[in-house]
């Protein structure tokens, strides 16, 4: 961990890990979009910092649209969305605050546990970084899994898209590009849809809690 | 016909007609006959490219051999176009529909007929996965074709599950792509599945295991492996019908496919036993939950959705059992493709008719309907594997397999889960064929012209059952040999 490069990108890592801890800690939507547009803008900094070290230029176009689209776009509609729906208060998680930071400390752990291997075998000044990310992966899918709001588990649902891209970065510097463009293009085309499904939801629901959504058992 | 044209037609075809779609809603009935033109001509040309792959050559299109059809992509093209061919030729549902969902259906139909054709044309892996993403956005929006709380419900679990699942696969390929840069260094072309190939006995077994694990949870997700199916029960019995046999009939083989071209790259960087024992352990699950399942299942919609989960456990265990495993597997995809999408049309049919999924409200199927009600029976004789249609051969060679490698226990286990399978499907079959119409059900067949195609359909069971043509053993031989080096 010798040098500017490595200790940069662990801080750039770190960030992003710590805004999904946000969404562990704090309540309320609005809460929630800010988590993740500090999450989003960390880890365009932190892909624009892995291009301005390795010479790569193609990773600024990537952070370009990082921070566009994740950290500004999306942020924007999501905001809109959390206004219309009401006051942004959350129905209580199946777990507590205090429970859930517990097992985002334990899953950050299971994190450092499955990748060390894989991590041994890279040379890449970024590696050190790469477990953070998983751990950003694992602690998104708790979110998903513990939430009753269609809005948080969306919400969910992106900091886990910024967690991979975050492990691409660090361990390949970066993907070939167009595969990234295909990949935002998902992105994009997935929130957009999800959007519109949070709106029917709330049009046949008259609500955004997902516990209403048991009809279906069996 | 050129290489270049037989892939632009492929893909072209399906694009044209979701564009056709959404701008002739003026001229209802020549979007129609030329839909179903268009949806013939990529199943004609998909032929022609797997005629191809039989006689010795690798089709491949686009710059850097973006494209490339080998035997394992031929056989899954004629699949998909097959089944497009017939959902949108019939579909979206029983014949009911306003002219807006019709043409919403054909838009988004089509448009999710394409992105699995590029799933399976493509050598990119990373391609293929961003195709494999997209099937999921534009399949769930068709879900609920008619708002209610039930489709509204079904299709949020669809697209939740199903893209957090379609990430976790991205996961894997971003791990595997990680490994290939620390062995060779970056590669424009390193997620070529050849080039891949080519690398994989200097891969780094921990790493590739890491891999395999996120690939399999990831693409088992969209292929309804247990524990990850949840979604899948509730998005097929609320899909219009003629989505539902594409989900069923071929999404669920197109996230087979992934999973077994990613497999064969795993097999030549791994030697221990986890990556089988891994699609032993989901496969067997996935037989066993859905056989309980069906049991006590009132919805024959629902009915058919365990049953595709209860086929693609099979399958994947299939793929752990060697050489003649992977024959039969694949043997059973393609099987199974036909009996489904078949099925899952029928069933639109039957609730047209009776206004209900509920089978306990479905009674004297035979006398109401009696060629869909025989085609439904004969179609149900086909899912349990009995003689003279296909899945029985394919389950045989399954079991042969299974024997010669040592896996006695496993298939016993096999055995006695497909006989509860056989004797709860048997039984809620023996409640809609017989007994006393309820009353206010009409009696005879409408639209008898749509009949025809899944007549074809019971009959191409039939005859895989009797025969293995030599087109099909040769392209499934091929396979072997690709995935199994």
């Amino acid at each position: 961990m010798d040098g500017l490069f490595p200790q940069l990108s662990m801080l750039g890592s770190s960030l992003v890990l710590i805004a999904s801890f946000l969404l562990l800690w704090r309540r309320g939507i609005p809460a929630y979009v800010d988590a993740f547009t500090l999450q989003s803008l960390a880890l365009g900094a932190t892909t624009a910092l892995v291009g301005y070290f390795t010479g790569n230029r193609e990773l600024y176009l990537v952070a370009a649209l990082l921070i566009g689209i994740k950290g500004v776009g999306i942020p924007v509609l999501l905001r809109r969305m959390a206004n219309r729906f009401g006051s942004g208060r959350e129905v209580p998680p199946y777990v507590n605050i205090a429970t859930s930071l517990l097992v985002g400390g334990l899953l950050v752990l299971l994190a450092y546990i499955v990748m060390r291997p894989v991590v041994q075998l890279s040379q890449l000044p970024t590696r050190a970084g790469m477990p953070l990310a998983m751990g950003v992966v694992f602690v998104s899918l708790f979110v998903i899994i513990s939430r009753k709001h269609a809005l948080t588990q969306v919400i969910g649902f992106l900091m886990l898209e910024n967690g991979i891209a975050l492990l691409a970065v660090l361990g390949t510097y970066g993907i070939p590009l167009i595969v990234e463009i295909g990949v935002f293009l998902d992105v994009m085309m997935g929130f957009l849809v999800m959007q519109i499904f949070v709106y029917q939801i709330h049009e046949t629901f008259q609500s955004l809690d997902v516990e209403q959504l048991n009809r279906l058992r069996r | 016909m050129s290489e270049p044209a037989l892939f632009l037609i492929l893909l072209g075809a399906p694009l044209v007609v979701a564009l056709l779609a959404a701008a002739g809603p003026a001229a209802p009935r020549p979007v129609a006959v030329l839909t179903g033109l268009l949806a013939l001509g990529s199943l004609g040309v998909a032929l022609r490219l797997a005629a191809r792959v039989v006689a010795g050559s690798v089709p491949t299109w686009g710059p850097g051999e973006l494209f490339r059809v080998d035997a394992l992509s031929a056989v899954l093209v004629v699949c998909v176009a097959f089944v497009s061919a017939l959902a949108l030729g019939l579909g979206p549902g029983g014949g009911h529909e306003s002219p807006r969902e019709v043409r919403r259906f054909r838009i988004f139909a089509s448009l999710f007929a394409f992105t699995m054709l590029v799933a399976v044309t493509t050598n990119n892996v990373a391609v293929m996965w961003v195709a494999i993403e997209a099937t999921t956005i534009t399949s769930a929006l068709l879900v609920p074709l008619h708002v209610s709380r039930a489709s509204v419900e079904a299709s949020w679990k669809y697209i939740l599950i199903g893209s957090v699942g379609i990430a976790l696969a991205f996961v894997g390929t971003v791990l595997a792509y990680f490994d290939f840069v620390t062995v060779a260094g970056p590669q424009e072309s390193a997620l070529h599945w050849t080039i891949l190939m080519a690398a994989a006995p200097a891969l780094h077994p921990p790493a590739m295991q890491l891999a395999f694990v996120f690939l399999l949870v990831g693409y088992g997700t969209k292929a309804g492996l247990a524990p990850m199916h949840t979604w899948l029960p509730d998005a097929h019995a609320e899909a219009p019908a003629a989505l539902s046999a594409m989900m069923s009939g071929v999404l669920l083989a197109v996230a087979l496919y992934a999973i077994v071209r990613w497999k064969a790259v795993v097999n030549l960087a791994v030697d221990g036993p986890l990556p089988d024992g891994l699609l032993t352990g989901l496969g067997l699950l996935s037989v066993a939950i859905a056989a309980l399942s069906l049991l006590g299942q009132r919805h024959y919609k629902r009915l058919l959705a365990y049953s595709s989960i209860e086929h693609t456990g099979l399958m994947c265990v299939g793929l752990a059992l060697g050489p003649l495993g992977v024959f039969a597997a694949m043997l059973h995809l393609i099987n199974h493709t036909a009996a489904k999408s078949m099925m899952f049309l029928l069933s639109g049919r039957i609730r047209e008719r009776y206004g209900t999924a509920d089978i306990r409200h479905v009674s004297g199927l035979l006398r109401t309907m009696p060629v869909t009600g025989g085609l439904f029976a004969a179609g149900t004789l086909a899912l349990v594997g009995l003689p003279p249609f296909g899945i029985f051969l394919s389950k045989l060679a399954m079991l042969r397999a299974g024997f010669a490698t040592g896996h006695a226990w496993l298939m016993a286990a096999v055995l006695g889960l497909l006989a509860v399978a056989f004797v709860a499907f048997v039984g809620h079959l023996n409640r809609m064929l017989y007994g006393a119409p309820p009353d206010g059900v009409a009696t005879g067949e409408t639209g008898r012209w749509a009949l025809v195609p899944l007549a074809a359909c019971a009959l191409a069971l039939v005859w895989l059952g009797l025969v293995l043509p030599a087109p099909v053993e040769t392209l499934l031989d091929r396979i072997v040999e690709i995935t199994t080096r």
